[in-house]
């Protein structure tokens, strides 16, 4: 049908000061992990080309500061996001209690066409480390409430998950971007199946 | 099986220069290879260390990242040098490549900058050996390069860009596989069967001769018809024409909604030296027979413009960041510093008194701390100073960033901070020196991590408004790109190029400032510098919004400080002399005789203008330190500092929890104590960490004073 353009999807990374947001980000895009990052500031973006459904895709992963003062200059790359990573530490329940206003405030300032089906992924970070302070089954209880958010338990350092969890939300951001193209296709817009909101790739211990 | 990649060019003894400031220190330049390379997915362009290289004799392939294999080496040492290594490892597509820069040609030997299509900047790669002419005539063999008109040393390349491109090559009979020095080949997809097919751009069918097309073609498919026939490439195709089209001028500014404005005439730019740093029979010398320096203003002159020799950085540093008065005699500075230490171990075991409990209860503080805890293990860790695991100097710097809290507790802890004190207590190497530095450094910024982040927004507007008059022309570029409200500049400002300098340079830069001269607002006009030698980077490349961000978040590290010193002062000068320069300038400039500002706008022509805070009165060093004492003492110490966690955990912590004698300590106890580490503690040795702990002799002080001894 549509064009095969190449397709950029533009994913932010969100969650609170130290969860690993720049971690992950170069994990999934370099493959490689380093101690020394320094705590962000301003914003910085990564590119990746990958293969989603046979199409290719140029990811632009958007990473910025977790500190909450620096939002109100964050909002000036949330618009135009394709997806949206929201990132939590295992270790630390109250990275995980942020995720609300995190995501509330990401869907204020993005504000998405479609706030309900916007492609969401929630990353529950550093499972490598033993001292765990958040488990699967609330992580997982929560992402249910928000529309079955995907969930993924990773580890940047050892390289867990992170490349599933980016894939979900490449995948989901896509869907929608599918939808878009037959909705502008067609004048009367055509409710497709919402496949994109099957949960997906938990690996979680429930 | 593995693809064996084709290597088309290779060249040893090319260098990444990651740590200018010591030339002794072996790790300073990293020996490797550059490759031009025929992979399956297309032509690269790749680095790669030798010790890197070495480790990858046995392997079989070019993989960049190759991770499983590391993490099962033996050696733990060796992989994470290893590691480090491999983080310079360059490797992209040509077809990605959008620009690069070479060196000016008097530079001493040839570095290549390479920029990718999305801004993304490459650290230089440094040909110590020659060998970059031969790289980039290589590379012309499959990608068009165009001199920039504007900027010598910088280089496009011509998109590549099969949408515009309608016709077929047969069209264009006269293109042969002979007549190579017209086209230019791409291996496009060597896993399909193999088309054949140029490509012209639209722009020939209105040009004349063939001569004018070629520049223009812009993409030219020509694969062999199997793979086992891959040749290389440059065999088939001869050099491309070395010169630009004459009479064909491209538009730099051809975006739609741009208006093209012509220059502000400012005056000429005048010639700048920089000069020699102040050294010590000089600095001596201003001292009169008491202790008191007799010409300050000749003295911050010298500093503005050659900053200070690194011997003497301690002493001119507390001059500089008001932990002596200028107009201080010895005594008075022995006075000075005697209260000041007295202040901060007061204010030290206000936060260190606090117990886990009473922390329960005390979120925000609790908040800081972890903030701090995060920060303290991520800040210039490859700095030998901070380097390794449980380096005491991180407690120092965290010890300093917690007493910051109490001294300025509306601002609290926000990331960036420990940025700033970082090179001010690397030169300090004392605890107490570095923090009141440092409290006097913030000062001057403190504007810039308020909650409504009002400062950044002022500054950054100041930015966008001195550009209007110093370069339009750029300035109606950024506009154009989503880019008028300079976020991109944001980091600069937040931390004043901590993140862009080398180490040793972001001290000497740092001097530079703390003179306030030429005005109080140099940064901003350093900013100017910067940026103005980027233009012909950022237009010609056409960068929109994110590219912009993207390749000034990379330069970071390579900008080269006096030539934008030296810039950035004549910038100066020009907006000086320039006679219809707007007020609301001069006011960010300080050119306003102090009789003209009135009062309510006093603020207004300092860098922070228009912050409505009140914080900024609690920062004024001498009044800020006015906390009622006994409030945060009160009740007794009794289960001390065992709330403190992180770095100081496996330290002395961990006896206190036990909770011993409570006995009240007094603000006196706290002072004489402080006294006692006055002499003893330098940043090094202040942290024995708590080794020779006498647990619960006499309080939760005790822990206090292990810590500073």
């Amino acid at each position: 049908m549509a064009s095969r353009k190449k397709v950029l999807l533009k994913v932010i990374i969100l969650g609170d000061s130290g969860v690993g947001k720049t971690s992950l980000m170069n994990q999934y895009v370099a493959k490689k992990f380093s101690n020394q990052y320094k705590a962000t500031i301003g914003a910085d973006f990564l590119t990746k080309e990958v293969m989603v459904d046979d199409r290719l895709v140029t990811m632009q992963i958007w990473d910025t500061a977790g500190q909450e003062r620096f939002q109100s200059l964050g909002v000036a790359f949330y618009r135009g996001a394709d997806g949206c990573v929201l990132v939590f530490d295992v270790t630390m329940p109250n990275t995980f209690r942020s995720l609300d206003s995190w995501r509330d405030e990401f869907l204020i300032q993005a504000s998405p066409r479609d706030p309900e089906n916007f492609p969401f992924v929630v990353i529950g970070n550093k499972v490598d480390l033993e001292n765990r302070g958040v488990s699967g089954r609330r992580a997982q209880g929560w992402c249910h409430t928000k529309g079955d958010i995907p969930y993924f338990e990773t580890s940047a350092k050892e390289a867990i998950n992170v490349e599933q969890a980016f894939q979900a939300v490449a995948k989901n951001a896509m869907a929608q971007e599918t939808d878009v193209e037959l909705c502008s296709e067609f004048p009367d817009p055509i409710k497709l199946s919402g496949d994109n909101n099957k949960p997906q790739g938990n690996n979680c211990p429930c | 099986m593995a693809f064996q990649n084709q290597v088309l060019f290779a060249k040893d003894s090319v260098y990444v220069h990651i740590n200018v400031q010591d030339t002794k220190d072996k790790d300073a330049h990293i020996a490797g290879r550059v490759f031009l390379l025929n992979k399956p997915e297309g032509y690269f362009i790749e680095w790669k260390a030798e010790d890197v290289l070495n480790l990858e004799t046995t392997s079989e392939e070019w993989d960049v990242i190759n991770y499983k294999n590391d993490r099962e080496g033996d050696s733990v040492s060796m992989n994470a040098k290893m590691d480090a290594r491999r983080k310079y490892n360059i490797s992209f597509d040509i077809l990605d490549l959008k620009s690069f820069k070479r060196s000016a040609p008097n530079h001493g030997w040839a570095y290549i900058i390479f920029i990718l299509k999305d801004g993304t900047t490459f650290p230089a790669l440094h040909f110590h050996n020659g060998g970059s002419k031969a790289l980039l005539k290589e590379l012309e063999n499959f990608i068009y390069i165009r001199r920039s008109p504007n900027d010598p040393r910088l280089f496009l390349v011509k998109d590549h860009d099969p949408e515009q491109l309608s016709q077929s090559i047969n069209e264009l009979s006269l293109f042969t596989d002979s007549s190579g020095a017209y086209v230019q080949n791409f291996v496009n997809d060597s896993k399909h069967g193999l088309s054949k097919k140029f490509i012209k751009s639209p722009y020939t069918t209105t040009l004349g001769g063939f001569s004018k097309v070629t520049n223009f073609l812009r993409d030219v498919l020509m694969t062999p018809e199997n793979s086992q026939n891959l040749v290389r490439p440059q065999s088939e195709v001869a050099e491309l024409l070395q010169d630009d089209i004459p009479g064909m001028e491209i538009s730099q500014l051809d975006e739609p909604g741009f208006e093209m404005i012509t220059k502000t005439k400012l005056p000429p730019r005048p010639t700048v030296k920089r000069g020699d740093p102040l050294a010590s029979p000089q600095w001596n010398s201003f001292f009169d027979a008491e202790g008191r320096i007799s010409k300050v203003d000749e003295l911050k002159d010298i500093i503005f413009r050659g900053g200070v020799d690194p011997a003497l950085r301690s002493e001119v540093w507390k001059f500089l960041l008001g932990f002596y008065d200028w107009d201080s005699c010895s005594k008075k500075r022995t006075d000075q510093r005697k209260r000041k230490v007295d202040e901060y171990f007061r204010m030290k075991l206000q936060w260190k008194t606090i117990s886990a409990e009473q922390e329960k209860r005390f979120t925000l503080l609790k908040e800081r701390r972890g903030l701090i805890d995060k920060d303290v293990m991520r800040t210039d860790r490859t700095h030998k100073f901070f380097a390794g695991d449980k380096n005491p100097n991180l407690q120092v710097l965290y010890d300093i960033l917690m007493t910051y809290c109490m001294y300025n507790f509306d601002l609290g802890y926000v990331q960036g901070m420990s940025d700033i004190l970082s090179p001010i207590l690397v030169v300090m190497e004392n605890e107490v020196d570095a923090f009141w530095c440092f409290a006097g450094a913030m000062e001057r910024v403190c504007h810039n991590f308020e909650m409504d982040q009002n400062g950044m927004k002022v500054q950054l507007s100041q930015i966008h408004k001195l550009m209007q008059i110093q370069d339009p022309e750029l300035c109606a570029y950024l506009e154009a790109h989503d880019s008028g409200n300079f976020y991109f500049c944001f980091r600069w400002i937040l931390i004043v190029f901590k993140r862009e300098f080398h180490f040793h340079e972001i001290q000497r830069l740092w001097e530079v400032i703390w003179t306030d001269r030429p005005c109080s607002n140099f940064h901003l006009i350093i900013s100017l510098a910067i940026l103005e030698s980027e233009k012909s980077t950022l237009l010609e490349n056409k960068f929109g919004f994110t590219e912009i961000l993207k390749h000034i978040n990379d330069i970071s590290l390579s900008i080269p400080l006096e030539e934008t010193l030296r810039k950035a002062e004549g910038i100066f000068l020009q907006l000086r002399d320039y006679k219809k320069l707007p007020i609301s300038l001069k006011e960010i400039l300080g050119l306003l005789p102090p009789a003209h500002v009135p009062a309510s706008q006093s603020m207004e022509n300092s860098m922070f203008m228009g912050s409505t805070s009140n914080s900024s009165s609690s920062l004024q060093q001498e009044a800020g330190v006015k906390v009622d004492t006994p409030t945060l003492m009160a009740g007794g110490a009794g289960s001390g500092a065992s709330s403190v966690k992180g770095v100081t955990r496996s330290g002395s912590g961990s006896d206190l929890t036990k909770g011993t004698v409570g006995a009240a300590c007094s603000a006196n106890v706290a002072r004489s104590i402080g006294m006692s580490a006055r002499y003893g503690g330098g940043a090094r040795q202040s942290n024995g960490g708590g080794a020779g702990g006498n647990a619960g002799a006499t309080c939760g002080m005790d822990d206090v004073h292990k810590v500073f001894t």
